[in-house]
């Protein structure tokens, strides 16, 4: 650095003209920092992991015929490890639902491994609810937890859905007051649903029993 | 300086001291550092058998009669198993093997309706390979308390049993006998939800319990079975499985072989225990 | 005869001077290579602290050497002690050294893999000789490093240093600071254990936060290599820790060395006239020269250090191994390390973008540009009382923040989990897992009978069990009741249940919170790792 030289005197600096030579230096130094961005960019790109489509981790398009019609029983995509389920008006009125988690309608990607201790839980259609086989934890379809070691409700992952032209209509975001993922009722003109495995939203707290904070 | 020098000398020769300190005791720190490591997997293994394995194959790995079998049992430790089913592997093979994969099939010539699940995360499991390692670990500890005659393990109670036919007449049952025996070996609670009223996920439920449901069921339109009172249903659901499956559930899933180890006092006992759940 | 005379040197040189003169000859002459410029004479001089001659040939090796061009040829008297410098940059330098051939001798046993990871761990601790005293070693030098480096720039800022000329020697420590910071946290992970994974979890969550979203994200992904810590990730931490940020530190260190010699050694504050530089023009019955003084300083120093290091990790210090790393269990208790627990603190203040992202970049901003917005010329205490009192205060601050970031301030775990932690915690082996195995007698035990337990270490534990229960009764539980039950459960195995039984007083409502442990006869938590 420059902190131990002398100053240099104003007068010192008369406008030289810009030769050719100095002209093409800076040339070479701009197609340099050209250069070096680009590179800058492509280590970021190498350096992001990817997912395939249709692979955990990556993103899974499910066409919206396959979507389980409301108040359905939820149905599972073993390799993308989640259930998917549609919240309708008879899910949301359920007098299970704890009251705390105030669920829209729609459709909702739930992470298929218990939130208590990774065990998998399984649907259990008896009782028109998720149950964990280890310790018992239970799930409403909408995901809220009612009962169980668990304690918070399950975890979603992101869900958008696409119309023909490719363009997202609705996605899943954060709920106002719990932050959980909310449903996303597909619009009128979705074509298909885009689920992001590598993008898990985690439940709201949820410890009581019977469900609530 | 020269005090530098000496220090620094003797900082030298003291490093050598320690060095060498260390290494005269290397191999006993190596062994010990192996024996307490295998110890803490037991440890750690004893922590996933009760979160994992319990429900089904008893809590001192007794097994349950219908449901898995005993692990803490002779016949594992001395072959005999292994020999029965033709394995040959090791009996450490065996058990990480059937804990990893799990039983598609069932073992030949047993009651066990119940297919093993995967467990390792390699066949879709939730655990992981030192997991696995720590749980072997924990049913090989068994061994020796095995060879020597393993946990109690309830056989067929001697003499008369119960059988299969409803109608018989029962003795008077004690509800307490019956609470205390699906809290037993019977392995009820493996499987079932015993509260008071239903639904049993909630604390204050309005919805029949189990007693209230046999008083009503065996009335139903689509009840297939031969009962005539709630007593009935419920002996007829121990014993006879397949009579009639409530809807929602398949066939086969509860053990068959009730009838066979359970006396009458104890299905009277049962019987009288579940009629209370209301 | 020969059609061919074999012509050496060394035979020509011993017949024209005799033998032992010709061998006298070429030992000079190869100690004068090796030494860079000495010949045994010279050395001897050296060893010998005779007045060297002149011209001084003592300063040949730093002139054409490669090691000692690193070196200033001599010191003013005044920085020749342990004040002013203390030392510490020359100790930094030591500690990294130490790392890396510490870490070298790791690296013979590990595999960045989560599937192999924790079972190398194992294996260097059971398996290899010396090879549990090689990962205390690499982790104690972890820490002296991070002290040390933070002590060399807390000296710097107090005795002003950092000011004009050595601004950008000041803006290279700063960095050599980051790069020490983060080989540490970076090699925290590579046991994957427990520990390493939640710890390093926990410090890693400040990149998703980086604002924008999109920005966080990608952040986050390319830092863990996957949305959670896994193979991914793993490799990547090790390769930071073992490949880019030593480059970082060599490449930088080089710099700040240069910057030191070109500017020589700052001396004490007063000394010097206000905003005057003399490190450079020492006069000559001034000078305390590198050989034999300073070398032999530093070389103790080092000698020092070494024992101290190799002892304490011998004796004393282990390195914690936990049990192996688990994404679905997050340990209660669980901190960052040490030296990160101030941004722990910051994060417990409010907004992770604001306390987390954008005030530890504009300290780090601060540090860089404090020797070229700082106006004050002056390096005397007296003259800087504003700036030693926001060194002060920062200091203070640090200490403050590292407090709150830890898990005695402000963590909201329920009472009665608290009660059941302090026997068996999560994060150490705790009371009840070093407690002799032989004196847990079987049976049930209440925590309040505590001095009817059989035992001194029964007693002990329930005693402790039972003033951590004040815990729940102060959170508003009534008839408050702790028990303990000790159950044969295999072979040398016991199962211990530790249970806190309550009444809810504002809601009348029963509860109940227990933890199971199994301890085996030989599991020997005792052993200090």
């Amino acid at each position: 650095m420059s902190e131990a030289v002398a100053p240099t005197p104003s007068e010192q600096a008369p406008s030289l003209p810009l030769t050719r030579r100095e002209f093409l230096y800076y040339l070479w130094g701009i197609s340099l920092a050209v250069f070096l961005a680009g590179s800058g960019g492509a280590t970021v790109w190498f350096s992001l992991p990817r997912f395939r489509e249709g692979e955990f981790g990556g993103v899974f398009t499910i066409p919206v015929d396959q979507i389980p019609p409301a108040d359905t029983p939820p149905k599972e995509f073993p390799e993308g490890r989640f259930w998917l389920v549609n919240v309708g008006q008879q899910t949301l009125t359920d007098p299970r639902q704890p009251p705390q988690y105030p669920e829209s309608p729609g459709v909702k990607a739930l992470y298929k491994v218990c939130v208590h201790l990774g065990c998998i839980y399984r649907w259990v259609d008896t009782n028109d609810r998720f149950e964990c086989p280890c310790h018992g934890s239970k799930y409403l379809k909408s995901g809220s937890r009612i009962d169980g070691p668990a304690r918070r409700n399950l975890d979603v992952f992101i869900v958008e859905a696409i119309d023909a032209a490719g363009d997202v209509l609705s996605r899943t975001e954060p709920a106002m007051n719990t932050l959980e993922g909310t449903a996303v009722e597909p619009p009128p003109g979705t074509v298909s649903l885009r689920i992001d495995t590598g993008r898990r939203i985690q439940g709201a707290f949820n410890s009581k029993p019977g469900g609530g904070m | 300086m020269k005090w530098q020098i000496a220090l620094g000398t003797l900082s030298v020769v003291a490093t050598v001291i320690v060095l060498a300190i260390v290494a005269a005791g290397e191999p006993r720190r190596m062994a010990g550092f192996t024996t307490s490591y295998q110890a803490r997997q037991v440890e750690t293994g004893a922590l996933i058998f009760e979160n994992s394995c319990r429900p089904c194959h008893g809590a001192q790995g007794e097994g349950i009669e219908g449901v898995a079998p005993a692990l803490n049992a002779a016949d594992l430790f001395n072959g005999n198993r292994l020999r029965a089913i033709g394995f040959a592997g090791t009996v450490q093979d065996y058990v990480r093997a059937t804990i990893s994969s799990g039983r598609p099939v069932p073992s030949s010539g047993t009651n066990y309706p119940q297919r093993m699940p995967t467990w390792s995360q390699r066949f879709g499991g939730p655990l992981r390979d030192d997991q696995i390692d720590s749980l072997v670990a924990y049913v090989m500890n068994w061994e020796e308390r095995a060879l020597q005659g393993g946990a109690e393990v309830t056989q067929a109670p001697p003499g008369e049993v119960v059988g299969t036919d409803i109608t018989v007449p029962l003795p008077a049952g004690n509800a307490d006998q019956g609470k205390a025996l699906t809290e037993g070996n019977l392995g009820c609670v493996g499987c079932h939800i015993l509260g008071a009223t239903g639904p049993a996920w909630l604390p204050s439920g309005d919805t029949p319990g189990m007693g209230d449901r046999a008083a009503t069921r065996f009335g139903q339109a689509d009840y297939t079975g031969h009962a005539a009172t709630p007593e009935q249903y419920l002996l007829e659901s121990i014993v006879l499985t397949n009579a009639y499956v409530v809807e929602g559930f398949g066939p086969d899933l509860m053990p068959a072989n009730y009838g066979q180890r359970l006396t009458p006092q104890d299905a009277a006992d049962l019987v009288a225990y579940l009629l209370s759940l209301r | 005869m020969a059609l061919f005379r074999v012509h050496i040197p060394i035979l020509d040189e011993v017949k024209s001077k005799g033998l032992k003169p010709a061998l006298r000859d070429k030992a000079d002459d190869l100690i004068t290579r090796v030494t860079a410029g000495l010949d045994i004479a010279d050395v001897r001089g050296v060893l010998r602290d005779d007045p060297p001659g002149r011209p001084n040939p003592r300063l040949k090796p730093h002139a054409e050497g490669f090691w000692l061009h690193m070196k200033p040829t001599y010191y003013h008297n005044l920085v020749d002690g342990l004040y002013p410098t203390f030392r510490l940059g020359w100790l930094s330098v030591y500690a990294f050294a130490f790392e890396i051939i510490t870490g070298v001798f790791l690296m013979i046993y590990y595999t960045p893999s989560p599937l192999i990871a924790y079972e190398n761990m194992l294996d260097i601790l059971s398996n290899v000789p010396f090879g549990r005293l090689m990962r205390d070693m690499h982790k104690l030098g972890a820490e002296v490093m991070v002290i040390v480096v933070a002590l060399h720039m807390l000296r710097t800022f107090i005795t002003g240093s950092y000011k004009f000329p050595r601004q950008f020697t000041w803006a290279t420590g700063v960095i050599l600071l980051g790069v020490t910071l983060f080989l540490s946290f970076s090699g925290y992970l590579l046991p994957w254990d427990q520990l390493s994974l939640w710890a390093v979890t926990i410090g890693a969550s400040m990149a998703e936060a980086a604002p924008p979203e999109i920005v966080g994200r990608n952040l986050n992904l390319i830092v863990r290599g996957a949305p959670e810590f896994g193979a991914g990730g793993l490799l990547r931490f090790y390769l930071l820790h073992i490949i880019a940020l030593p480059l970082a530190g060599i490449l930088a260190l080089g710099v700040h060395y240069y910057k030191v010699i070109i500017h020589g050694h700052s001396l004490p504050p007063g000394v010097e006239n206000v905003g005057e530089d003399t490190a450079r023009k020492v006069p000559m019955d001034t000078r305390t020269y590198f050989m034999p003084t300073i070398l032999t300083r530093e070389l103790w120093y080092v000698s020092g250090l070494t024992f101290l290091l190799v002892a304490y990790s011998a004796f004393i210090f282990h390195a914690p191994l936990e049990p192996h790393a688990d994404p679905l269990v997050t340990p209660l208790h669980i901190t960052s390390p040490w030296y990160f627990l101030w941004l722990q603190g910051m994060l417990k203040l409010g907004d992770k973008v604001l306390w987390g992202v954008i005030l530890p970049t504009a300290i780090i901003g601060l540090l860089v540009s404090l020797p070229y917005v700082e106006v004050g010329p002056s390096r005397r205490y007296g003259d800087r009382r504003i700036g030693l009192s926001a060194g002060i205060v920062s200091v203070i601050a640090f200490a403050v923040l590292s407090y709150m970031g830890t898990p005695y301030y402000a963590v909201p775990t329920s009472p009665d989990q608290e009660a059941v932690a302090s026997l068996l915690p999560q994060t150490q082996p705790g009371p009840l897992r070093l407690a002799p195995w032989g004196q847990l007698v079987l049976g049930s035990y209440e925590a309040a009978d505590w001095q009817q337990a059989p035992t001194p270490a029964m007693r002990e534990l329930l005693h402790t069990f039972d003033e951590e229960l004040t815990r729940v009764e102060t959170a508003d539980g009534q008839d408050v009741e702790g028990i303990m039950v000790v159950e044969d459960w295999q072979t040398d195995l016991k199962k211990v249940t530790i249970r806190v039984v309550w009444t809810d007083a504002a809601t009348n409502q029963p509860h109940e919170f227990s933890q199971t442990a199994f301890l085996h006869r030989n599991s020997d938590y005792g052993q200090g790792e």
